[in-house]
């Protein structure tokens, strides 16, 4: 089921990563548009659109780093799943972690999905791209109005 | 059978589609063993390791379940509500795979928290394909919380 | 504080010594003169303080601490004995030479049984410097012994925090070198495949060997955060079933093992004690590479056990391309290769790994084989948990 244009948030404060995640979707069949945040007071000043984000979309999915500067992915998400606006919006912990404990705390914060960044590019793109098709090729997602 | 080591928890009441989703699981090698549960009931026994399910372990839970709305004797939401509501289970992925098309259903399921809602594709292709897709995705591309098993990344089968 | 009489070195009994520090525990003058000229005769050239009573003891204890010294068994206000009381309380190893008049054998024993050195009586003081001088050397071979145990201790521990430290910084530094590594080896991948022929021939070129190196790196990063990880993590002993974990290494080795149509052959395998993790680790570096160095025939590996005193030794052997004797040791070496880059893939860190498991486990793993024979790697790992517990 195809939908409209979708928006995907990434979180993560590498943009060598974040470079990789859009060259990855580039030619995808799904029309997607990527945003990104660097940091976890940036991603959480998005999603509950304070200040210069007053304007900012509601994603329909969140690709969320655990490790960011000021607070971590963990935060984030806690935070995102606390509140009844956002806690219906998918999160998929992408991370270059493969620590159990950090897999295990992911899920029982609320993550939907857990996937490790893979080191070798050609599975990099794998992944982003098998991220993308389940969720916005054949998920249906809860979505709300948007804004533009 | 050894229901220690299961990595998919089917539950569904329709014969037919489970046979398509065990038939499209087992040509792409994705589960080696998957548990069919065919109402609600049986579901919770198996997840909550009760009833005929008692010599199970909560340590050994299903790497995915997989899970209909319209079940008999308890339905699929009341499932989801309590594996998510339970810390001994909240943490097992679930993917709702039902035919309905119920908007409430829908925002009801991500309420409770299920990892992720489709509906099932009418056409039999279509369903196959969503089978392995789903299984590819998260069994493969994945991390499940489990702690035991061979875990695999994905593109990168050693 | 050590009194250790340094300055008694010289090995002829009659040669003058440097001032001998002397403390006399007597209340007789004319039998404390005698204990001085006895030992001045012998070559002895003493300085000594005399004393009657404890508090006068302890406070030349401390104020000068002798080298030795002679406590007359029954004074009047104190005993004898009691001096070396104090010795034990002040914690100073110095010996203590009873000199008594009439002292039973009984006595005498049971005095020497508490810990004095050794007694002489008085109308046998001769005796006196021989039996001092055999104390004081006593003394400092004891010293000698102890300083040389403390040294040793003090290097062991060096060398424990050094090697701890290397394994930290080992592992870190591949842990975190990861990272940036991803990012190079992803880009250079990306800018070959994006600008393909679009930019010059040495363009392509160059990229080309910046990417191939990245990624090389990434391997051997790989493989030594492999490596680092063996001591790092606490294994977790326990009795493993290697039937079991052969089972699970020939899955994870199962394309290999089809597409060299290589056939391994199992005895009935023992439980070791041992990580189960590292076994799995063990078996598959070894099966892995007999698959991988094979000769022109498909591969034909069999893993044996048999049981060596009180662990199992187990061995994979292969009909590869076998090993030249004089490398056999070589190869268990980190990084280290037989075989040029293009002949055969690895980094050279199986064995090595292998090998730290093993010998972490208390145990040897070499390899027989010759050239164009097969080789054939023996290990051996434990039987036995601790307190004899049998793995099963």
């Amino acid at each position: 089921m195809m939908q409209p244009l979708l928006e995907l948030l990434v979180v993560d404060d590498n943009p060598a990563d974040v470079s990789l995640v859009c060259e990855a979707l580039v030619g995808s069949k799904t029309r997607s548009k990527i945003t990104s945040v660097g940091d976890g007071v940036e991603a959480l000043a998005f999603l509950y659109r304070r200040e210069k984000f007053a304007n900012a979309i509601r994603p329909d999915l969140v690709l969320l780093d655990l490790n960011l500067p000021k607070r971590d992915g963990l935060a984030v998400l806690a935070a995102m799943k606390a509140g009844p606006n956002l806690r219906r919006i998918p999160v998929v912990i992408f991370s270059t972690s493969q620590l159990r404990k950090d897999i295990v705390r992911s899920y029982e914060m609320g993550a939907n999905c857990y996937v490790s960044k893979p080191g070798n590019l050609n599975d990099f793109f794998t992944a982003v791209q098998s991220i993308e098709e389940f969720w916005f090729g054949h998920v249906t997602l809860s979505r709300e109005e948007n804004n533009g | 059978m050894n229901v220690t080591e299961v990595d998919i928890l089917l539950v569904d009441d329709s014969p037919e589609d489970v046979e398509l989703t065990l038939h499209a699981l087992r040509s792409e090698n994705l589960a080696n063993l998957v548990f069919v549960a065919r109402d609600g009931e049986e579901a919770l026994d198996f997840l909550f390791c009760t009833g005929p399910h008692a010599d199970r372990s909560f340590q050994h839970p299903p790497k995915l379940v997989l899970l209909d709305l319209k079940l008999p004797k308890i339905d699929g939401l009341q499932v989801l509500k309590r594996l998510k509501t339970d810390e001994r289970t909240r943490t097992i992925p679930v993917v709702l795979l039902t035919s309905s098309k119920e908007e409430r259903d829908r925002i009801v399921g991500y309420e409770l928290g299920t990892n992720s809602y489709l509906q099932k594709p009418v056409e039999f292709d279509d369903f196959r394909k969503l089978v392995k897709l789903l299984g590819m995705y998260w069994l493969v591309t994945n991390q499940p919380p489990v702690s035991k098993g061979k875990s695999v990344s994905a593109g990168q089968l050693k | 504080m050590s009194s250790a009489g340094t300055k008694l070195g010289k090995q002829d009994a009659g040669a003058p010594q440097a001032k001998l520090r002397a403390l006399l525990v007597e209340d007789n003058a004319l039998d404390a003169t005698l204990v001085v000229r006895a030992l001045n005769r012998d070559g002895f050239d003493v300085a000594v303080d005399v004393v009657q009573d404890e508090a006068a003891f302890t406070r030349m204890l401390r104020a000068n601490p002798p080298e030795i010294v002679l406590a007359d068994y029954n004074l009047p206000t104190w005993k004898g004995m009691e001096a070396l009381k104090v010795l034990r309380a002040e914690k100073l190893d110095i010996p203590m030479i009873l000199v008594s008049g009439a002292l039973g054998d009984v006595t005498a024993v049971e005095c020497i049984r508490q810990g004095v050195t050794d007694y002489v009586l008085k109308d046998g003081l001769a005796r006196l410097p021989e039996v001092v001088r055999r104390a004081l050397r006593e003394k400092q071979e004891r010293s000698l012994r102890h300083q040389i145990e403390e040294d040793l201790a003090r290097k062991v521990d060096e060398l424990a925090r050094s090697n701890a430290d290397l394994e930290q910084f080992a592992y870190v530094a591949s842990h975190d070198l990861q990272e940036p590594l991803r990012m190079v080896t992803a880009y250079t991948q990306l800018l070959g495949e994006r600008y393909k022929g679009k930019l010059d021939e040495s363009a392509d070129k160059f990229i080309g060997y910046a990417s191939e190196g990245a990624q090389r790196m990434q391997v051997l990063i790989q493989d030594l955060l492999a490596f680092s990880r063996v001591g790092r993590q606490e294994a977790a002993s326990a009795s493993v079933d290697c039937n079991s974990v052969m089972k699970d290494v020939l899955q994870t080795l199962a394309t290999a093992i089809q597409e060299s149509g290589a056939v391994v052959t199992c005895g009935d395998l023992p439980a070791v004690w041992a990580d189960r993790t590292q076994v799995a680790q063990i078996f598959q570096n070894l099966i892995g590479n007999a698959i991988k160095f094979r000769g022109e025939q498909p591969p034909a590996i069999s893993v044996k056990a048999e049981k060596a005193d009180d662990r199992w030794q187990l061995s994979v052997s292969d009909n590869g391309i076998g090993i030249a004797p004089e490398y056999a040791e070589n190869i268990f070496v980190v990084f280290q290769r037989l075989h040029a880059r293009t002949e055969y893939p690895g980094n050279g860190i199986g064995l090595a790994i292998c090998k730290k498991i093993v010998e972490r486990n208390g145990g040897r793993i070499a390899v027989e084989s010759h050239p164009g024979k097969g080789s054939t790697f023996k290990f051996t790992l434990p039987s036995h948990g601790p307190e004899g517990v049998a793995a099963q």
